[in-house]
């Protein structure tokens, strides 16, 4: 040895010690393992056949334990007490809803009601709630539909001044008459108009003022625009503070004299609400009267589902279909667009914005065509959604028109075949309606199914409901892609009243794509855009799956609360919920400094998002800002 | 953050900056230049150079209309550029390379920080141990009763510096307004005026950027501390003692002698108190020039300018301009001094070597103080009013001393009537000695009249005591040109001779003398001069005494601990606050607002007029009386708006004065139903925020206030609030204004 080091060393070469040599071997050794093992590892370790997710429902309120607003009988009248020192006792609010009872309108204004925990009283007309309200005490608000007062009657116009006098907030859901205005100063008077400019008026966008629906302030510009735009031109008195205008072309000096949409009246004693056009006839209402809520107190606290779901309904897709359009639109087979196009480019833009997605599987678009799915692929797609915490639901959608029941005996087998008694406890029903689900539970839509996620119906006014005894339903606003301003309202609403965005993408369409719209290039675009805006637009709310989001909506609906100011300290007590519940707390000019008994965060200036976490809990405020320089 | 501590730090940075810029970079280019001054009149020549500097500087940029920030500091900067260009440029190539390769070697980390701090180390080391001490050790009592000196200047007006934050004069706002306009480089904005404050204050403004409204409120301290440094730079000049120009000064801190005449101004930042700065220093220069005998020096090559008078003649003309460009009162006080110094050296101002020198001297500094208001004069911009208030103040005097003056002479036989009726009994006619005598007397009755009525606390013992010493001056001075010290007795009589002649100026309504200036600033020269003559008084009975120098020194220092302890007996001024044309919170508020809005946003103070000048370039403003007016009669279709984001009003619950004097009255009315029941006043300009009329106009606001609040309670929100103060804060969407003109029950 000696003398080949001599050699080497004369030659000049460098042998390698045995030392080194045993360095170098360890450090291969640890890089193979952390190559090779750690994947290997990951993927032994990997309990896909289980779904996470099953343990909803069991534990946590199913109907029986639902909410139901009073009627305002106890300690109504005596919403807002101002005792002694600065101690403000918040009791049970009481609001009397006026309004034909089944109109959209009032339906909205309900569910808004029970999901505020409010009490409620409901009247066909103002004559009715003058006759027989005052046994209730006086409520905290009046929710009114213009057409069921009697404008011509003094009485009544004399009533809703009597009302607001005592403090009664009011809240025109729409507007009588132009010409009802234009005549009677008191109703102008009452509603804060100074004069009615035109009768009718086309505006070229709208804007939202900010601090009134989460989101902040937004210009609906014609473009894209759906949203009504043609309406009676109303300029506003003293007193008034918009929340909503149209803007009208041209002048861009004058603004303060744009037509009004939503805005309110102070009297000092209460607010009067209006709202010029149709916007509290949809589920914007609730979005709306949470809003209104906010601004008429000095903080607002009311309970949120808090939840953010994106929803891919129809996939993956697991069979060789539709071969030959996908080779003429893609060159690749179903399979690889979804597992080498689709994922990608979804899973960074839900990293990016920490969403987690619901992937409604349908083992087979097309039941008719022969061709079976992958078991393979199903299993590799079960343990990419569990490293990627997205939850694996079933769609109940198909291409062929196959009866559900038949299709999920279909699947069934083959999921016995592939995963035996894997658990799905979500279930996307598209367009069908709480009937049709009721029907189909435990037929075509498996028993484990805890929460059936639906595309909200136009009509529809319930946002999440149960549909039977354990089974709850939740709306998705469909595919916000096509970005419409309604849309967008619409969202501003919901985020607003429930913190709750639910949004599904059909990508049935890009396995059996109608026409170039469908295409995934052009569809990817608009989902980046999608999720992108409201991923930022809307930081602070948790980002749920379908499952995840069940248990919020059992809590939120079977949960009640109290709550009450003492100083600068808000005290809530919780009762019917299991596990943690979420609110949002609105305020002006004033910020959480601390919190017992749960944990928050800031939404926006002056809204803020709490976690409760036990019975009682109590928020210290402190001014938003305050002088450096004293 | 507390505003006192603010303003303390304020007060530190604008002292340290403008000093730096008017003392430190004058030494560094002009240390070697000056070498051959004394050191006070070194210290005195780099003052007023710097001054003069900047604020020529800045108005031959606003003349031009180029004044900016980048042009005000290049400008600054200049002076050492044309410097390093004689200097360096026959080797200037070389001087580079050295520079570049010590860069170099820095950046390499071949010179490291070690070895750089090590050197920087080693040299403040030797510094310490060697030149400083060489410095400090002689003079280190002088050093720590100049420190006694800024001390007790602090501690007499930095008091209501800290206590009261807001403007202590009237007119201040106006000078503000003068201010804000030459940052859109219109100087003159008002007709021609002195604009040498101004331009220093907007130089100030605009390099520093410290907005106009702090240097207005803080500078009144920085230019009274120089103005009582300068009385002591002077007096260190011109005594034979280290000590006795401390008497002067520290008396005239501290004596309670003085009416509030003497010293009322100094709480306000105003051109003429800016100016009394350069009074002394031209006195110093000219006396010194006189003093100086050889005017081509040793090492001048035969060049008047190198030597030390020629030197002096230079600064006199400096300084003297300076005087004229910042205020002509100052012009005229230090016109007066020359008078007296003329007196003095009369053996040798009317040689005509002297002479003629003087007077070129003098139209120098004329045409340097006049040219950029000739210019502007010239280019159509008229007079400022209070020039023509100026000067039909004189002309009336002159009218007054031809009509008045006639009176006087009209009277003084009655006088002499009373006299003949006294004297009946005897029947001969006084003697020309006897009628001298009783003129003479009623000419001293008069002036003791005034100077009790003006200057003095004390009555008329007071101003015997005033006029006393500086009849004890004039005779010092006679006995030490007597004693053959021309030098010094000169000195002595040319005090005694201004301050004579401003007593009988001040007397000048009675005497039937033309008045120069407003009757109640005499007091203010009067007293400044008392200072200087009581240290010369003290210092020429110890020259008397001793001819030893250690002698003179220890004298002037049992003199000066005498002095202290006659000033504790007689009775020490104390520390005054006055009564401010803001508000304590009103300041906090502005400065708070300044803080939190930044460029980006918009907002709106509505006010009683006064934050209108001092926003300006940041916010808007609104006036209170035309927000008021603007719903008095409320109709249907009647809009009051603010087009911006945020909105601030400022509500007086205890409302201001706001008198036309400084006091030091404190308001105690509450705003009241009482008070917003008056009708509005329907007086123009200011007139309805003084006194009682301001007292309704704040009784509006605050029932408006509180009726918007009632209507917007989560948007109204208080901002600032004591019990004497309010302050409320809308914020607004800029698309949807709130419509402010609310009935209130009192429109």
């Amino acid at each position: 040895m000696t003398d080949m080091r001599t050699e080497a060393h004369v030659r000049g070469v460098r042998m390698i010690s045995r030392r080194n040599f045993v360095t170098i071997a360890i450090l291969m050794s640890v890089l193979l393992f952390l190559c090779m093992c750690l994947n290997s590892l990951k993927d032994y370790w990997n309990d896909y056949a289980v779904n996470t997710y099953t343990e909803t429902a069991e534990n946590y309120p199913s109907r029986v334990n639902l909410y139901l607003p009073g009627k305002g009988q106890t300690e109504t009248g005596e919403d807002t007490q101002e005792t002694a020192g600065e101690e403000i006792q918040v009791a049970r609010s009481l609001v009397v809803l006026v309004g034909e009872q089944d109109s959209a309108l009032m339906g909205t204004a309900r569910e808004w009601v029970s999901y505020t925990k409010r009490d409620l009283l409901e009247y066909s007309s103002l004559t009715d709630c003058r006759g027989e309200g005052s046994r209730a005490g006086l409520p905290e608000m009046l929710v009114l539909d213009s057409a069921c007062v009697d404008w011509d009657s003094r009485g009544e116009v004399d009533y809703l001044f009597q009302c607001v006098e005592q403090g009664t907030h009011l809240v025109f859901c729409n507007l009588p008459d132009v010409s009802v205005i234009e005549s009677n100063s008191k109703v102008r008077n009452l509603l804060g108009i100074r004069r009615v400019v035109e009768p009718e008026v086309t505006v070229e966008g709208l804007h939202l003022c900010g601090g009134f629906l989460l989101g902040g302030e937004t210009i609906y510009e014609e473009e894209g625009g759906d949203m009504e735009n043609v309406f009676p031109w109303y300029v506003l008195g003293s007193g008034t503070k918009a929340y909503m205008k149209g803007i009208l072309e041209g002048d861009v000096t004058n603004t303060n004299s744009y037509p009004a949409l939503i805005w309110r009246k102070s009297f000092g004693t209460a607010y009067v609400f209006a709202v010029n056009g149709g916007y509290m006839e949809g589920t914007e209402a609730l979005g709306l009267l949470s809003a209104m809520s906010a601004e008429m107190y000095s903080y607002e606290i009311y309970p949120v589902l808090n939840a953010q779901n994106i929803i891919l309904a129809g996939y993956p897709g697991l069979a060789d279909e539709n071969r030959e359009e996908m080779d003429r639109v893609y060159s690749r087979s179903i399979r690889q667009v979804f597992q080498e196009i689709v994922w990608p480019g979804l899973s960074a833009g839900f990293e990016q914005h920490r969403y987690r997605a619901t992937c409604m599987m349908t083992p087979q678009f097309d039941y008719r065509d022969g061709n079976l799915p992958d078991e393979e692929q199903f299993v590799y797609y079960l343990k990419l959604f569990k490293e990627n915490q997205a939850e694996v639901g079933l769609s109940g959608q198909n291409v062929s028109d196959t009866p559900l029941d038949m299709k999920w005996q279909e699947d069934q087998e083959f999921f016995q075949n592939t995963v035996e008694g894997y658990d799905f406890t979500s279930f996307y029903g598209g367009k069908m309606t709480d009937e049709e689900i009721g029907k189909a539970l435990g037929v075509g839509i498996p028993t484990s199914v805890r929460t059936v996620v639906t595309d909200r119906g136009e009509m529809q006014t319930e946002v999440v409901r149960f549909v039977s005894e354990d089974v709850t339903a939740q709306s998705t606003l469909g595919d916000v892609i096509d970005g419409t301003h309604r849309n967008d309202f619409l969202i501003k609403c919901l985020e607003t009243s429930l913190g709750y965005l639910s949004v599904s993408f059909d990508m049935t369409k890009v396995a059996y794509p109608e026409g170039e719209e469908d295409a995934w290039e052009k569809m990817s675009r608009a989902v980046a855009v999608a999720i992108t805006t409201y991923g930022k637009a809307y930081p602070g709310f948790d980002r749920t799956t379908a499952s995840e989001c069940d248990r919020r909506i059992r809590n939120l609906l079977a949960m009640d609360y109290q709550d009450g100011r003492r100083g600068n300290v808000i005290e809530l007590e919780v009762t019917g919920a299991v596990g943690e519940v979420w609110f949002i707390l609105r305020t002006h000019n004033e910020s959480v400094a601390a919190m017992e008994g749960g944990s928050f965060r800031q939404l926006e200036q002056d809204a803020w998002l709490i976690q409760v976490q036990e019975e009682k809990v109590s928020i210290t405020l402190e001014p938003s800002d305050e002088r450096y320089y004293q | 953050m507390s505003m006192t501590m603010l303003t303390i730090l304020q007060a530190a940075g604008v002292t340290a900056g403008y000093l730096g810029v008017t003392v430190f970079l004058p030494w560094l280019l002009l240390r070697r230049r000056f070498a051959g001054l004394k050191r006070p009149l070194r210290i005195m020549a780099y003052y007023v150079c710097g001054n003069f500097y900047v604020i020529h500087m800045v108005y031959l940029l606003q003349l031009l209309h180029i004044s900016c920030r980048p042009l005000l500091i290049l400008g600054t900067l200049a002076p050492f550029g044309v410097v390093c260009f004689f200097r360096y440029r026959k080797n200037g190539a070389g001087h580079l390379d050295e520079w570049a390769g010590w860069m170099a070697l820095a950046a390499e980390g071949k010179k490291g920080r070690k070895t750089i701090l090590l050197k920087a180390g080693r040299w403040l080391q030797g510094f310490s141990a060697g030149k400083l001490k060489e410095w400090l050790n002689p003079c280190l009592p002088e050093i720590l009763l100049t420190l006694g000196v800024i001390g007790a200047v602090l501690y007499m007006y930095g008091t209501n510096l800290i206590n009261v934050y807001g403007y202590c004069a009237t007119d201040v706002v106006l000078h503000n307004h003068w201010i804000n306009e030459m940052g859109r480089n219109n100087i003159f904005v008002d007709g021609v005026y002195p604009f040498g404050f101004h331009c220093l204050i907007y130089y100030l403004h605009e390099v520093f950027a410290i907005p106009v409204y702090v240097l207005l409120r803080i500078f009144y301290l920085v230019q009274t501390l120089l103005i009582h440094f300068m009385l002591l730079l002077f007096l260190r000049t011109v005594c034979k003692s280290r000590y006795t120009p401390y008497i002067g000064v520290f008396a005239y801190v501290f004596s309670d002698l003085f009416y509030k005449y003497a010293y009322y101004r100094y709480y306000a930042s105003l051109p003429q108190e800016f100016g009394m700065v350069f009074i002394l220093p031209a006195a110093g220069f000219v006396i010194t020039f006189f003093q100086e005998g050889n005017f081509y020096g040793s090492g001048t090559k035969g060049k008047i300018w190198g030597s030390v008078p020629g030197q002096c003649l230079a600064l006199l003309s400096i300084s003297f301009a300076m005087a004229f460009t910042v205020h002509f009162y100052d012009a005229i006080a230090a016109g007066l001094l020359c008078v007296g110094i003329a007196v003095g050296f009369c053996f040798r101002c009317f040689r005509w070597r002297y002479l003629k020198r003087i007077l070129v001297s003098g139209t120098a500094a004329l045409v340097i103080a006049l040219l950029p208001m000739v210019v502007a004069y010239a280019c159509g911009t008229p007079l400022q009013n209070s020039l023509n208030w100026g000067m039909s103040l004189i002309s009336q005097e002159t009218a007054r001393d031809t009509g008045e003056g006639a009176g006087t002479s009209q009277e003084k036989p009655s006088d002499l009537g009373e006299e003949q009726e006294e004297t009946s009994g005897r029947e001969t006619a006084p003697s020309w000695l006897e009628r001298a005598g009783a003129s003479f007397q009623v000419k001293m009755d008069c002036i003791v009249e005034r100077m009790d009525f003006y200057t003095t606390n004390f009555g008329r013992a007071g101003a015997w005591f005033l006029l006393g010493g500086i009849g004890v001056l004039f005779l010092a001075g006679v006995l030490w040109l007597i004693l053959r010290r021309p030098g010094y007795g000169g000195v002595l009589l040319s005090v005694s001779v201004f301050l004579l002649l401003l007593s009988l100026l001040q007397a000048s309504e009675k005497l039937g003398l033309p008045g120069l200036i407003e009757n109640t600033r005499y007091a203010i020269y009067l007293a400044y001069g008392t200072g200087v003559a009581w240290s010369l008084i003290a210092d020429s009975i110890l020259f008397l005494l001793f001819q030893e120098k250690r002698l003179i020194h220890l004298g002037g220092l049992v003199f000066l601990v005498a002095s202290w302890v006659v000033l504790g007996i007689t009775g020490v001024r104390q520390p005054e606050c006055y009564a401010p044309y803001e508000t304590n919170e009103a300041i906090a508020c502005v400065t708070n607002i300044l803080r939190e809005n930044g460029k980006g946003s918009t907002w709106t103070i509505c006010s009683a007029n006064d934050e209108h000048q001092m926003i300006r370039g940041y916010g808007y403003h609104y006036e209170t009386i035309q927000f008021l007016r603007g719903m008095q009669k409320l109709e249907d279709n009647t809009i009051l708006t603010i087009p911006t984001s945020t909105v601030y009003f400022f509500v007086e619950k205890v409302p201001l004065l706001y008198s036309d004097y400084i006091s030091t009255e404190e308001a105690t009315r509450e705003v009241s139903l009482e008070g917003a029941e008056e009708p509005l006043s329907r007086k123009d300009g200011i007139k309805p925020y003084i006194g009682y009329d301001r007292w309704v106009t704040m009784s509006h606001m605050y029932y408006w206030a509180q009726a918007f609040q009632e209507l917007y309670p989560n948007e109204m929100e208080v901002y600032y609030e004591t019990d004497r103060f309010v302050c409320y804060r809308v914020r607004q969407d800029g698309y949807s204004l709130y419509n402010f003109a609310i009935d209130y029950g009192y429109n």
